[in-house]
């Protein structure tokens, strides 16, 4: 952002005298600045961005409907020949898009559902982070009192290794989506929590704040203003991280055996299958068709949503 | 394969016959001054069959995922485990490579007129030694006697204890506190090398017992040197088998290196065994091996395919030996699972003959056994409880004899009678006010995919054939640790997979886990002593207004009091089994072992034995130059079985 | 991630390690205090392993759960987990090696995880602290997006999908062992390679990050103005505060190998504190669990203090509570 002043010749003629107008000279210190048109702005300008956010929306459409697209097999039917055999390990074909496991279902369509599954368990523990860290946030920065108490919370928390929590959680508790959700709440509400008490913390001894309550501005307006373009940036930010986080974890408890029942389809659970035959090179594909959509789901989320918060953060608009 | 019996058969007739006959040895003459003479014969090795060579390095290496939690051999049922122990200990008696029973530790032994009291000659010179290889003593009868009083302490928690307590006199009173003085036990050193059990009963199967982990001697001195600490690290044990257990690194490696003071070391061949850890052991375990770095590796599954197709890798794999161990279907008469799958409806139905049958004919065996065992799946099927060619009587197979031939002849697969006898259990069933569908819990272990895969076929398999307006499957998941314990044995399901492995060269051994009930002394009196499917709490009665399960049991106990003619034995066990498999308690499912494996082992060198550890031991094989091929594995075992015929029959 | 709120008055260095110090210390107490009361709540099955539940009466289960300290009022139950603790015994192991001290597992597993941790640590402080100067050079040309691409990769994609495809595709390149070996030397190169992977890019961001803010600033542009060479001016002025950023991602570091350790060292069948973990886990060993979260806790306490200490140390002006750096 260098900004190299030139010193040029200057052309009188560019100038023209103002005239003084009483009314205009009232809308002064008036912009016509919008916190959301140049959110957009700045994110628009990002290309990439914005081919993975249409990547992402699109996602998100087809996992809802793809089920009901002509031609899909259910995730968990086992398909059988007529002799009500297995068809184990069919490489992909224009039946099976993707090939069938090694007990026949139709991994294209699991690919899919585990991705639903993904996708519930990062929206669910970005809504319950969403209220558990505006809840408990908002408590920390008004009522002085639990200050203290809450900073040692916060301060525990983050100070042990978020795998092993996530570990904990899970081994203490029977495996499952429930589960993995708790396991994933336990760590992530702290830092929503943390940013709304600052939050709280700027209406209330902020300066620009002050002067605004001093000259009258209800504090609604304060709130709608002044932070809820930050509180609604910072929510769209965590809520896309999470899915990359969700499936992350996911992936990584189903390794060490305390993740999803096998039954369920997840990602993780296909990919734990597929690690099977990293050493047959004939049924690789079980392996490389869930890794490479996962690969292209976390990371159109991850950059999507590190756009997005850069672009919603007021000290990148000009 | 046959003829395991006839010898027994021979013995058996040798000693109820009242003379006390002594089994005399071929190694007992090699006497020091012989040995001289012979050491150019001895040193000879084998030569290796035709089309086979030994590999220049007698050295074994493999990689596993499965590692052992203790070396404490007294304690520890686990194959895994007992795999080690085999080659580190050596038994009372041993098995040849054709199942003929040969001298062990004992050099000779007998019993008295009535085959209650046995009296075995400890082999003298024999020493254990430390980990270092040093020697620490030697072996003697009270090494015997201090193994019993080990693991008959409860608070040892010897999970083979049971095995033998049950036929040692007071064996179970002293186990569980009702008789307090050890010396009562029938296990006595009369002298440094004279060992003596008593029995509770006389069984015909005493000896076949010896070489289980249940009669593994321990060294006193040691034991108490190294008190709870036992068998914690690889020198806080003993060894007195062909191996020592040099490097111990839990999840890691362990090696294993010929003891050369062995007794028997002339044959042992393999100098050394490698152990390297992996978690991945199965998925990259193949890869290890077409590299050259592993000897042996079992192909699993989801790779048995691609090898098959692939034509250098194809003559790389042959099929593994099959165990004796036993897989089946139990339907559980005493559910006790979550209310939410309704255990009392199904308590109501279970009992019904005809609801089970339906299942029992409903169950593609073949589609759920794909699962684990994708190429020709119909050779691993079992039909019967008691696998094919476990014994023999007058020449019969058992499983041939009597009601259990046609069971062991056919597929209990049949979708038509299955529907038949659908139709016939909805009638009777809700006139017991049975609401449809049934749930049907399996329960299944997460520490493989298989497990859940095959819980899904059968889920999905036996719903679509029998409707799911008739039975709705529940699939329940529960970590593998535990997992027997979670579910088996607390009758937590209503159909589940499970197996059994015999403890000696008896039928009976396979009627256990469901006619053994513990005994009227005992506070548990009249509940399952292990705990299967709890057939006593049935409420079924037959035509004659007889309860099935005391139906069940009047045929056991009358088979075990036959102790004389064995053929007759056999036949009323074969009806025994016979009986619950018509009666459908459980469907029979597959055989023990098997799958492929890429080896530079020769099976048939192998020391072999249905039962006990003998087939786990190293001794007497070799590695091979190159792996084995299926076809020089199938003319090898030709070749055995044909040479073991004529060891049975020269015998007799 | 780091402690937040800390305020360092008067600048006394040494006043502000021991408040720093004590506040890991009682982070220390509550997390153990709350593993500890986490584990209460496991079936008690696992303190039998599969021999007891099957083989003992009720009675005789009492009698173990009571020997065992189990039976015992909680606070008691704490206070001698506590002096346990102090005395350096985590008890002994349950189902993966019963009756042996947890201590003395430990210790044969510590050296290979801290080996293998340190040596890819020192991997990823070079090659990322590196790879962030190039991409602040070259900033948003081919090498910097390129980087970037990198970053975004790890980042986003669980690490055992990189993992297993190193595994699989570079043994074979470079004819590596695909399993570690304690007396083959290049069977650790992959290993060490793979865990620094994540932390590569955590440190190239951060050096990136450092960078570009110091090559706007004035010093710098009077550097250029006297005439210095651009290779100059890097490496006598900039590369020289790489300092900065390596200590701001310490803790990270810490915490990032831990995970990675986890994968790896099973992965490659290293015999350290990350399989064991797993391992224990699968055996639902629950004193070896309880043992193992505590040790991995510790380590990461420590990076953390170690990390806001360095930091304080290195640079007063730098609010303390910003160290860290999200993971």
């Amino acid at each position: 952002m260098t900004s190299d002043v030139k010193t040029e010749k200057i052309d009188k003629s560019l100038f023209e005298f103002a005239e003084y107008d009483s009314k205009n000279a009232e809308l002064i210190g008036y912009s016509n600045y919008s916190y959301w048109r140049s959110t957009l702005q700045v994110f628009l300008k990002n290309k990439i961005a914005v081919i993975l956010l249409f990547v992402v929306v699109l996602l998100l459409l087809f996992t809802v409907v793809q089920p009901y697209l002509p031609n899909q097999h259910s995730p968990i039917k086992i398909n059988v020949d007529a002799d009500g055999l297995q068809l184990r390990n069919l490489p992909p074909s224009s039946e099976y898009w993707f090939g069938t496991n090694s007990i026949g279902q139709d991994i294209w369509s699991r690919i899919w559902s585990g991705t639903r599954t993904s996708l519930f368990i990062g929206l669910t523990v970005g809504i319950i982070e969403l209220i558990v860290g505006i809840f408990v946030g908002s408590i920390w920065g008004y009522v002085r009192k639990l200050d203290p108490i809450i900073t040692e919370i916060y301060n525990v928390i983050t100070n042990i290794p978020t795998t092993i929590i996530l570990i904990l959680i899970a081994y203490i508790l029977e495996p499952g989506i429930l589960t993995i959700i708790i396991a994933m709440s336990v760590t992530r509400w702290t830092s929503m929590a943390r940013f709304v008490r600052n939050l709280v913390i700027i209406i209330r001894d902020r300066e620009y704040n002050l002067a605004s309550r001093c000259l009258g501005t209800p504090l609604h307006r304060i709130a709608s203003k002044n932070l809820l373009p930050y509180l609604v940036s910072v929510i769209m930010l965590r809520l896309a991280l999470a899915i990359p986080l969700a499936i992350g974890s996911e992936v990584f408890l189903t390794y060490i055996g305390i993740g999803l029942p096998v039954d369920i389809p997840s990602l993780g659970n296909l990919i734990n299958e597929g690690r099977m035959f990293i050493m047959t090179p004939s049924l690789r594909y079980q392996l490389l068709f869930p890794t490479a959509v996962l690969s292209i789901i976390t990371i159109s989320f991850y950059v999507m949503g590190n756009a997005f918060g850069d672009a919603s953060d007021p000290k990148n608009h000009i | 394969m046959k003829k395991i019996l006839a010898m027994m058969l021979v013995l058996v007739l040798a000693f109820t016959g009242c003379s006390s006959k002594t089994v005399d040895t071929d190694t007992k003459k090699d006497t020091a001054a012989e040995n001289t003479t012979k050491t150019e014969v001895k040193s000879e090795e084998p030569a290796p069959p035709e089309g086979i060579t030994y590999a220049d390095k007698q050295i074994f290496n493999s990689v596993y995922a499965g590692e052992i939690t203790t070396l404490n051999y007294l304690v520890s049922s686990s194959t895994n485990e007992l795999g080690l122990f085999a080659n580190f200990v050596d038994t009372l008696v041993d098995y040849d490579k054709y199942g003929v029973i040969i001298p062990g530790l004992a050099s000779e032994w007998s019993s008295d007129e009535s085959g209650l009291v046995w009296t075995f000659k400890i082999r003298e010179g024999v020493k254990w030694y430390t980990s270092d290889g040093d020697e620490y003593g030697d072996v003697t009868a009270n090494d015997f006697v201090d193994a019993l009083k080990y693991t008959f302490n409860p608070d040892n928690g010897s999970k083979t204890a049971n095995i033998a307590y049950k036929v040692i006199k007071n064996g179970e009173a002293y186990y569980n506190g009702e008789v307090t003085d050890f010396s009562k036990v029938g296990v006595k050193a009369i002298d440094k090398y004279t060992l003596e059990y008593t029995l509770e009963k006389a069984v015909p199967y005493f000896e076949s017992m010896l070489s289980y982990a249940s009669f593994f001697p321990i060294n006193g001195d040691f034991l108490n040197e190294v008190g709870d600490t036992f068998g914690t690290s690889n020198d806080t044990i003993l060894y007195s088998g062909a191996y020592i257990m040099e490097t111990f690194e839990p999840q890691n490696r362990r090696v294993l290196v010929k003891n050369e003071n062995y007794w028997d070391a002339d044959k042992v061949y393999i100098e050394k065994l490698k152990y390297k850890y992996n978690k991945e052991a199965s998925t990259i375990g193949p890869e290890l091996f077409l590299r050259g770095d592993i000897t042996q590796v079992n192909i699993p599954s989801g790779a048995i395919d691609a090898w098959m197709q692939d034509d250098k890798k194809k003559d790389m794999v042959r099929p593994a030996i099959a165990s004796y161990y036993t897989y089946f279907y139990a339907l559980n008469f005493d559910p006790n699972y979550d209310e939410a799958y309704n255990p009392e409806e199904w308590r109501i139905a279970v009992n019904n003959q005809n609801f089970r049958k339906s299942l029992f004919h409903g169950l593609n065996r073949i589609a759920a056994l794909t699962t684990g065992e994708p190429y020709n799946p119909e050779n691993k099927l079992g039909n019967t409880i008691t696998p094919k060619n476990f014994v023999n009587a007058g020449g019969l197979d058992y499983t041939q004899m009597g009601s259990l031939k046609k069971f062991a002849d056919t597929d209990s697969f049949d979708s038509k009678l299955a529907l038949e006898y659908k139709e016939k259990a909805i009638k009777e069933l809700e006139a017991e006010g049975v609401e449809f569908p049934v749930s049907v819990v399996i329960p299944y272990s997460t520490g493989s995919t298989e497990n859940a895969n095959r819980a899904q076929v059968v889920q999905q398999q036996l719903t679509t054939l029998l409707g799911d307006e008739y039975i709705e499957v529940f699939t329940l998941p529960y970590p593998a640790s535990g997992f027997t314990s979670n579910t088996r044995r607390n009758g937590n399901y209503g159909l589940e997979l499970v197996n059994w492995g015999p403890d000696y060269a008896d039928p009976e051994t396979y009627s256990e886990p469901f006619a053994t009930l513990y005994p009227e002394s005992d506070e548990r009196a009249g509940t399952s002593r292990y705990k299967y499917n709890f057939p006593e709490s049935t409420t079924q009665v037959d035509e004659n207004g007889n309860n099935i399960f005391d139906v069940y049991v009047s045929m056991v106990n009358e088979a075990k009091a036959e102790t004389i003619d064995l053929q007759k034995r056999y036949e009323l066990f074969a009806e025994a089994e016979a009986y619950i498999i018509d009666q459908a308690w459980i469907i029979p499912y597959r055989l023990g072992g098997g799958g492929y494996v890429a080896s530079k082992l020769n099976p048939f060198e192998s020391q072999y034995s249905p039962f006990g550890v003998a087939s786990l031991r190293y001794k007497g094989q070799h590695v091979l130059e190159e792996p084995m091929s299926s076809k020089q594995y199938f003319e090898e075992q030709a070749k055995w079985q044909a040479e073991r015929e004529e060891v049975f029959n020269k015998m007799k | 991630m780091a402690s937040l709120y800390l305020q360092k008055k008067g600048g006394k260095m040494s006043k502000y390690v021991i408040k720093r110090f004590f506040r890991s210390i009682f982070t220390l107490i509550a997390v153990i205090t709350v593993v500890f009361l986490l584990m209460r709540m496991m079936p008690e099955e696992g303190y039998f392993g599969e021999t007891g539940t099957d083989k003992l009466d009720e009675s005789q289960k009492e009698a173990i759960l009571t020997n065992l300290g189990l039976r015992d009022p909680m606070h008691i139950q704490l206070l001698h987990f506590y002096s346990d603790l102090a005395k350096g015994d985590l008890g002994d192991s349950l189902i993966y090696r019963p009756n042996v001290s947890i201590t003395k597992i430990i210790k044969q597993k510590a050296p290979y995880s801290i080996a293998i941790g340190l040596s890819s640590l020192g991997f990823a402080l070079i090659l990322g602290l590196s790879m962030g100067v190039v991409m602040a050079k070259e900033k948003n040309k081919l090498a910097d997006k390129m980087g970037t691409f990198y970053v975004v990769i790890i980042r986003a994609v669980p690490p055992i999908v990189y993992y297993l495809f190193i595994q699989l595709y570079l043994t074979q390149i470079f004819k590596l062992p695909l399993l570690f070996d304690i007396d083959e030397p290049s069977s650790w190169i992959l290993p060490t390679f793979a865990m620094a992977l994540g932390n590569i890019a955590g440190y190239a961001m951060w050096m990136r990050r450092y960078m570009v803010d110091e090559l706007n600033k004035d010093y710098l542009r009077l550097a250029r103005a006297k005439g210095l060479s651009e290779r100059k001016i890097m490496v006598s002025h900039v590369a020289r505060n790489a300092l900065v950023p390596m200590v701001q991602y310490l803790p990270a570091s810490i915490l990032f190998t831990i995970g990675g350790s986890i994968y790896i060292e099973s992965l490659f069948s290293i015999p350290g504190m990350g399989g064991l973990l797993v391992d224990a886990i699968q055996l639902q060993d629950n004193n070896l669990v309880q043992a193992l979260v505590l040790m991995f806790s510790v380590v990461g306490i420590l990076g953390l203090f170690l990390g806001d200490v360095l930091m304080a140390m290195l640079d007063p002006r730098i609010k303390l509570h910003s160290s860290g750096g999200g993971r």
